[in-house]
């Protein structure tokens, strides 16, 4: 408040405004965007993470020909979904192993939702019999939509806390004016200081990273956010029906002719889509009036080695599997849009480039951690009195305790969820989620009962324990332990264990470091020369 | 190949970027390098970057090009940021026994 | 003590600027992607090209809100950004 008008040099006085900007912007959703983070950066491995939720599914060793598993699936639809107005299925790749339906029910049978859902076992075409999870897609559906609340609601708090990012991320370059001078600065055990060269080194190495991923977030919803255009451009739903058409290859059933007649081959489909993009690399089969003689499928690209999510898609007739038409190429605003949402969602990656955002994105967690920090450790030098800090600065050091470790205590106890429940448990899989949450809510109890350094290393204590034990919970809850994955060279499992282990020992590193730091306070070191009030006199100060 | 080819790229360069600075001269070497050297560094670590950015797009196109790349310069700066922390902390450390 | 005056005084021209920042610069966003129905492009593209913008349109509101000197020259700027935008929305609205 007191830089609101207050006359300033011209430079200074943006900088300083920025300054405030990105701090308080950074705070007031900062832990909606940590959680977000977090759990989107652990969605990048949602389909492995999925498969190690199922154990019961055999490790994949070779893909199946996806033309004759779409051809089993559909004919399980058929009887599975008998007269529905439509269904789509995605097919098994190099990260999936079971087969993902969806399908609208038939019309005349009220009472029933309009949507079923299922996985079915590609080799058998059943339905699968694994225990009932939401696997990896929990972290994934969380991330921008949250829980326990209408999915509107979440997809309007998180495009907020998306908004936030993207100005704290703008204001945050232009606080930072050094950018390039100070790129490679730590100045070790320097209290804040040090916290600012952290908070700065995460965010300025993975700078195009971040921007992109908030960018790209508001692009994925962004007719949900921004629907004006659209609602003054079209008035009919025709006209609306160009639209998604240069959004998505999901073709629309139009009206059924009333009049049976068998589907056609939907292999030789598949066939001529593998032709086109590659064995592997068929996405999607989607069907209209399936059993109807105005029935149409369309078989969609896969997402791999494409930096796009444009649809492409060839659009056969059903009953005779003649190709009607082939979309390949959409609009340029479309296409910018299809790179966009592709760029955000990274499904095109080869594993390598998946764990570069995947690190990157960790990093992007980091920044907004670091940041959380900062708040506290620059206010704690000023506090009048220690012991007893003011109500905002209470709350804020809880909720960054329960945020930062508690997440992570909560994350990996969905995990130990979902190999200790019993397999029988109706609404298993919302139960797993509940579980999540009880956690979460345990440790903001245990944030607010415990004095605030206790609380953070004790959490941090328990991420670790829970880390590390969970291969070792594996092997006796599975037929899958580390020893036998790693034999058979199942990457998906062995990985999900070794990659515990690393995150256990970053918890540990994280807990160690905590539990010998000695925060400075204004009591105990000399009056500084410079005032800490902010960051940018603070950089000043150094220059 | 590409990927460790542009990684240990993109390492060289950042490698190279550091040393041409200033800061990190004086705490590595305790002194300033001649303008000719921190130059010829900071040329060097530039056209290892714009090499590694070839080598990516020549291979997959400028689209996943692009992200490959930007994967591999945030990866890369922060394990010679962590590197320079440590060997200063070791430095720091020697210099007091 | 403050008076309530003093308070306003103070307070008010940062709570204008928070107004200014979340729902002008929402209102300028929301305006440009309309307004963009009036370039010469097909619909569906035009539709979708305001759709991507706006988010950096509205960053930038944000931005520009508390980067000026006074809650005022805020909010003119984002009055002058809106009015010709105003105009082409007009027209295809």
């Amino acid at each position: 408040m007191k830089t609101v008008q207050e006359p300033r040099p011209a430079g200074q006085g943006i900088r300083q405004s920025m300054s405030d900007l990105h701090t308080w912007v950074g705070l007031l959703l900062g832990w909606v965007l940590y959680a977000m983070f977090l759990t989107g950066t652990v969605a990048y491995f949602k389909d492995e993470l999925s498969q190690w939720m199922r154990p019961e599914l055999a490790h994949q060793t070779e893909l199946p020909d996806q033309a004759v598993v779409a051809q089993r699936i559909a004919d399980e639809l058929g009887t599975v979904a008998p007269g529905s107005p439509q269904w789509s299925m995605r097919l098994p790749d190099g990260r999936n192993n079971s087969v993902y339906a969806f399908w609208r029910t038939a019309t005349g049978t009220p009472g029933q939702r309009g949507f079923g859902e299922a996985n079915f076992d590609p080799a058998t075409g059943q339905k699968v019999t694994a225990r009932d999870t939401l696997g990896g897609d929990f972290f994934y559906r969380f991330h921008f939509q949250f829980h326990y609340m209408p999915v509107i609601w979440g997809r309007w708090i998180a495009g907020v806390a998306a908004m936030f990012m993207l100005v704290a991320i703008v204001s945050g370059v232009i606080t930072h004016k050094k950018i390039f001078v100070d790129f490679f600065t730590f100045r070790w055990g320097k209290g804040q200081r040090s916290w600012l060269d952290a908070h700065n080194a995460v965010s300025v190495f993975g700078l195009p990273f971040h921007f992109m991923i908030t960018y790209t977030g508001l692009v994925t919803l962004m007719a949900l956010y921004m629907p004006w255009g659209e609602q003054a451009a079209f008035k009919t739903p025709a006209e609306r029906q160009q639209l998604n058409a240069e959004l998505s290859a999901f073709i629309q059933p139009g009206k059924p002719s009333g009049q049976a007649a068998p589907l056609a081959s939907v292999e030789a489909m598949v066939r001529q889509a593998q032709e086109r993009w590659g064995r592997d690399n068929v996405g999607r089969v989607t069907a209209t009036h399936p059993g109807d003689a105005a029935a149409r499928v369309a078989v969609a690209r896969g997402e791999a080695g494409r930096v796009s999510m444009s649809p492409q898609y060839l659009e056969f007739e059903g009953t005779t599997g003649r190709l009607l038409a082939v979309h390949e190429g959409v609009g340029a605003a479309a296409e910018t849009r299809g790179v966009l949402y592709a760029l955000h969602l990274g499904r095109f990656s080869d594993s390598v480039t998946r764990w570069l955002y995947f690190l990157v994105s960790l990093a992007g967690t980091a920044m907004v951690g670091t940041g959380l920090v900062m708040w506290i450790v620059k206010r704690r030098q000023k506090l009048p009195d220690p012991e007893r800090p003011h109500v905002g600065f209470h709350i804020v050091e809880r909720l960054n305790i329960v945020t930062i470790a508690g997440l992570s205590v909560a994350m990996t106890g969905f995990l130990w969820a979902n190999r200790l429940l019993p397999q029988d448990l109706v609404a298993r899989a919302n139960w797993e989620i509940h579980v999540f949450f009880i956690v979460w809510l345990l440790t903001l109890a245990h944030a607010v009962l415990r004095p605030a350094k206790k609380a953070w290393v004790e959490q941090l204590w328990a991420a670790t324990a829970l880390l590390a034990l969970l291969p070792i919970l594996n092997a006796v809850t599975t037929q899958r332990p580390l020893w036998h994955s790693l034999v058979e060279g199942d990457w998906v499992f062995a990985g999900t264990d070794l990659m515990c282990w690393v995150l256990a020992g970053l918890h540990a590193a994280l807990a160690i470091r905590t539990a010998r730091h000695r925060p400075k306070l204004r009591s105990t070191r000399k009056p500084s020369r410079e005032p800490v009030t902010t960051s940018a006199t603070l950089r000043k100060g150094e220059a | 190949m590409s990927h460790p080819l542009s990684f240990m790229l993109c390492l060289a360069g950042f490698t190279a970027l550091a040393f041409a600075m200033d800061r990190q001269q004086h705490d590595l070497i305790g002194r300033s390098l001649p303008a000719s050297v921190t130059r010829a560094l900071r040329i060097a670590g530039a056209c290892a970057l714009l090499l590694a950015l070839g080598v990516l797009v020549a291979w997959q196109g400028w689209g996943l090009g692009l992200v490959m790349f930007s994967g591999h310069t945030s990866l890369t700066a922060g394990i010679v940021h962590v590197t320079l922390i440590g060997s200063a902390r070791v430095y720091a450390r020697a210099s007091k026994h | 003590m403050i008076s309530v005056a003093g308070r306003v005084r103070n307070v008010g021209p940062l709570l204008s600027r928070i107004a200014a920042a979340l729902f002008g610069g929402y209102a300028l966003a929301a305006l440009a992607s309309v307004a963009v129905l009036a370039l010469p492009m097909s619909k569906p593209q035009a539709v979708l090209t305001g759709m991507l913008a706006s988010f950096a349109i509205y960053a930038g509101a944000v931005i520009w809100v508390f980067a000026v000197r006074s809650a005022l020259r805020a909010w003119t700027g984002l009055l002058v950004v809106a009015a010709p935008l105003l105009l082409a929305a007009w027209s295809v609205w």
